[in-house]
């Protein structure tokens, strides 16, 4: 499959050891993200609160995910602009998923 | 330095349920590799890795063995393990000292119960492994659904490098999926060579599918290999084995492939899959020091590893010890340093010198000298004077203390004893050797009757043992019936006071000790508190209440069965200037222990065994009556193709002689496996029949 945007690595989450890839954002020809797939975290405790499953948005935001519970393996959501247009168990089907909402458009 | 690179060795097991094609699946490794001229076979008692008696004529593993071959520039140190449950211990420690493992799932039943035992056992050590779907060429193989029961029964991510061309008799050979090309074997016979060729159109749509769920999960686990991904549509060969690797030592997905050992296919690309996906001695984190280790002022510090380093200070783990005619073996996995003949170590463990005499490479039952060792190898020390399995080896520059391994619990007893005076001390000495080989077997004297009682993992355990004890040392024994290996515990807290006192002419005896009784939850042993306040039982009589309770833990309160499971607090005491010793002191706790345990609400336990039943479809109502007439909980059924797999939890009590009724009942076509599960009270009615046998 020859993606339809150009894709890269967008924020990282440094821990011990090796670090992770918390999304990869598409870009259009000109270079404007238009898409994003982004790593299901969770769950996430604020003190008062615990959140199942959350994700970061645009603005690095973290955003609560409901239903709490993803879709077994739905490891990544993959949105267009701020909406989200699908889920998969890996990165790769994400970006599938982003690919074919915008063939869909 | 070592002869061969640590990044091209690999330390390798490998693994299954009984009757996978271990043993046959090595054999073929050793023949591909040029380790041996002639392939053995199992059912001929030929093979290289089964070199003892008992196992040629069983065609079973008994004993793991250790070989080692050349493939590709790399060195493979492979270790064959048994797959009877009754021999877990070889594969539990031979798993504690590999880089990495191979999986063996039989294509016919899929995910057995071995295989899952011994996969929570690799979970436990962390070690990486790859799956061999063996066996494609039976009638009633079927790879999807073998394929289907690792995430059934594992709850893994599988990852299929392979997909079978053919099946049964039919079984040709595989797609292999990252090259996306056909492998076929020309023929099935004795060293069959293979060639490449177009995939078969047939497959075409099916081949794509599989790649892209190849490449989508093992792209998620390195960022280059998305790149590489998004820039060109796709990656090369290269790319993409190099994410298995990180996806295999991570353990995020386990490859799989398939073949068939016993006809000669699909060996080759398993050996390369061994080069290029599981782990060399430098890729793997390091073994851990033993709790207490490396933390450094009371910080909960992830704990110390050692690195594969040969310039670094010598650190080994001795797993396993034989003895033969030549003498005493250990075994020893090196993670670091290099170690020549002749020099001083440290048993850390044990916290003596040891020195190092002859060292040998094992290829099996064979040894090749050698005059040096190095971090990544593993090799077969003699001379060493007091060093058991599990003991650390370290230089004295840096006396550290490698995690130590555990060893299952024995459930089954039988007593024996010599049948001519003669024998009694070759008996005492043939079995001493044989529990210092072998951890899971156990040895001790009944107090009342004197007799010796082996304990072990199984009757099969036992009867090999027996069978040692008479070929290795000539000793004949007469074996008294298998007996369930029954425990004591209590259920709810009793605190029970007793003082010891003698003290009617000459030197008197007196001691007095309060102590708490209670439950723990199962498995958590006997844990002892001292909560004495104010000296009223002095510091130096503490040990001797403790030894007292461990000596009368050993003959619990009902039947004689060690008590297990419960804490005993001592609390309070007294205690008399002259009168007061540690003697005093250890019979007063024996006592409290007879008189409290009493009082605590005392029950056996009985350990219950985790049963599966392979039967044909119309023997299933009587295999299942029978089991529930044996006590037995069905946990489950579910068909297997024509055949039906019947779980349950039974009572090993229930179980010996199982075997031949199940023959009978099914016209000998079914079969069974069994392994500990946990221990349970046993009913009242069979707790009053084993009371007043013991009375």
């Amino acid at each position: 499959m020859q993606p339809r945007l150009r894709w890269m690595r967008g924020r990282r989450e440094e821990g011990v050891g090796a670090s992770r890839t918390l999304e990869w954002i598409g870009c259009d020809d000109a270079g404007e993200a238009i898409a994003r797939v982004v790593r299901v975290q969770g769950p996430l405790c604020t003190g008062w609160r615990r959140f199942q499953a959350v994700a970061l948005d645009a603005e690095a935001k973290v955003v609560e995910l409901r239903p709490a519970e993803p879709p077994d393996g739905a490891g990544w959501l993959a949105c267009v602009g701020g909406q989200v247009v699908g889920r998969g168990a890996v990165p790769l089907a994400a970006v599938r998923a982003v690919e074919a909402a915008l063939d869909g458009e | 330095m070592p002869a061969t690179p640590l990044d091209k060795i690999r330390n390798i097991g490998i693994t299954a349920h009984i009757d996978a094609g271990k043993t046959t699946t090595t054999e073929r490794i050793l023949y591909y590799t040029g380790m041996s001229h002639k392939i053995g076979e199992v059912h001929d008692g030929n093979t290289t890795t089964d070199y003892m008696e008992q196992e040629r004529e069983r065609g079973i593993t008994i004993t793991s063995a250790a070989v080692t071959c050349e493939w590709k520039d790399h060195r493979i140190n492979i270790i064959d393990t048994p797959g009877h449950i009754d021999f877990n211990i070889e594969v539990n420690r031979s798993l504690r000292v590999l880089d990495g493992a191979i999986f063996i799932i039989e294509g016919v039943a899929g995910v057995q119960p071995q295989s899952e035992t011994n996969w929570r056992l690799a979970d436990r050590y962390n070690v990486p492994r790859i799956i061999f779907i063996n066996k494609l060429d039976r009638t009633g193989a079927d790879f999807f659904r073998a394929f289907a029961t690792l995430k059934e029964k594992l709850d893994i991510v599988a990852l299929p490098l392979q997909l079978p061309i053919g099946i049964e008799d039919k079984f040709l050979g595989v797609v292999d999926l990252i090259e996306m090309h056909a492998v076929i074997w020309d023929g099935s016979e004795l060293g069959a060579s293979f060639h490449i060729e177009p995939i078969p159109s047939d497959l075409e749509a099916q081949a794509k599918e599989y790649r892209q769920v190849l490449l989508d999960t093992a792209l998620s686990v390195d960022d280059a290999g998305m790149e590489e991904y998004f820039d060109k549509g796709d990656v090369a060969a290269a790319t993409l084995r190099r994410c298995i690797k990180t996806g295999t030592i991570s353990g995020a997905f386990r490859p799989v492939l398939c073949g068939t050992a016993f006809k000669n296919k699909g060996v080759q690309p398993l050996l390369d899959a061994v080069v290029d996906y599981l782990p060399s001695p430098i890729d793997v984190p390091g073994i851990s020091v033993a709790a207490g280790e490396g933390e450094e002022d009371g910080e909960y510090s992830e704990r110390r590893r050692i690195k594969a380093d040969p310039s670094a200070p010598f650190a080994g783990l001795a797993f396993k010890i034989i003895n033969d005619k030549y003498g005493t073996l250990t075994f020893v996995r090196v993670y670091s340093g290099t170690l020549k003949s002749g020099d001083m170590v440290m048993n850390t463990t044990r916290d003596h010198r040891e020195r190092i005499g002859r060292m040998f490479q094992m290829h099996a039952d064979k040894r090749a000298e050698i005059k040096e060792v190095f971090a990544g190898d593993i090799a077969a020390f003699v001379g060493l004077k007091d060093t058991g399995t599990g003991d650390t080896l370290a230089s004295s520059q840096d006396p550290v203390v490698l995690e130590r391994m555990a060893f299952p619990v024995p459930v089954i007893d039988i007593s024996v004893e010599p049948r001519t005076k003669e024998s009694v001390e070759k008996m005492s000495l043939g079995l001493q050797k044989l529990a210092g080989e072998d951890p899971s077997l156990r040895l001790r004297t009944d107090q009342e009757s004197g007799q010796t009682i082996l304990s072990g993992m199984g009757e099969l355990h036992l009867e090999i043992i027996i069978d040692r004890l008479r070929r290795e040392y000539g000793v004949e024994a007469n074996i008294g019936a298998p007996q369930v290996a029954y425990r004591e515990t209590i259920t709810r807290p009793h605190t029970e006071t007793y003082t010891h006192k003698k003290q009617t002419g000459g030197s008197g005896q007196y001691a007095e000790v309060k102590i708490v009784f209670e439950p723990v939850a199962r498995n958590e042993g006997v844990q002892f508190v001292n909560k004495v306040v104010g000296g009223t039982v002095p510091k130096e009589y503490i040990p001797a209440v403790e030894k007292g309770i461990k000596v009368q833990a050993d003959t619990g309160v009902l039947a004689g069965f060690p008590t297990v499971d419960f804490k005993y607090t001592l609390i309070d005491g007294k205690y008399h200037d002259v009168d007061s010793s540690a003697l005093a002191f250890e019979i007063a706790a024996k006592a409290c222990f007879r008189d409290g345990m009493k009082k605590a609400g005392p029950i056996i336990l009985e350990p219950i065994m985790d049963v599966e039943v392979t039967t044909p479809q119309d023997h299933v109502g009587d295999v299942v009556g029978d089991l529930n007439r044996r006590r037995g909980m069905i946990q489950n059924q579910e068909s297997s193709g024509s055949t039906i797999i019947v779980r349950a939890h039974v009572p090993l009590k229930e179980m010996f002689g199982y075997i031949s009724d199940l023959r009978s009942m099914t016209k000998g076509r079914a079969s069974f496996t069994m392994q500990f599960h946990h221990y349970d009270p046993v009913p009242r009615n069979i707790a009053d029949e084993i009371m007043a046998k013991s009375a």
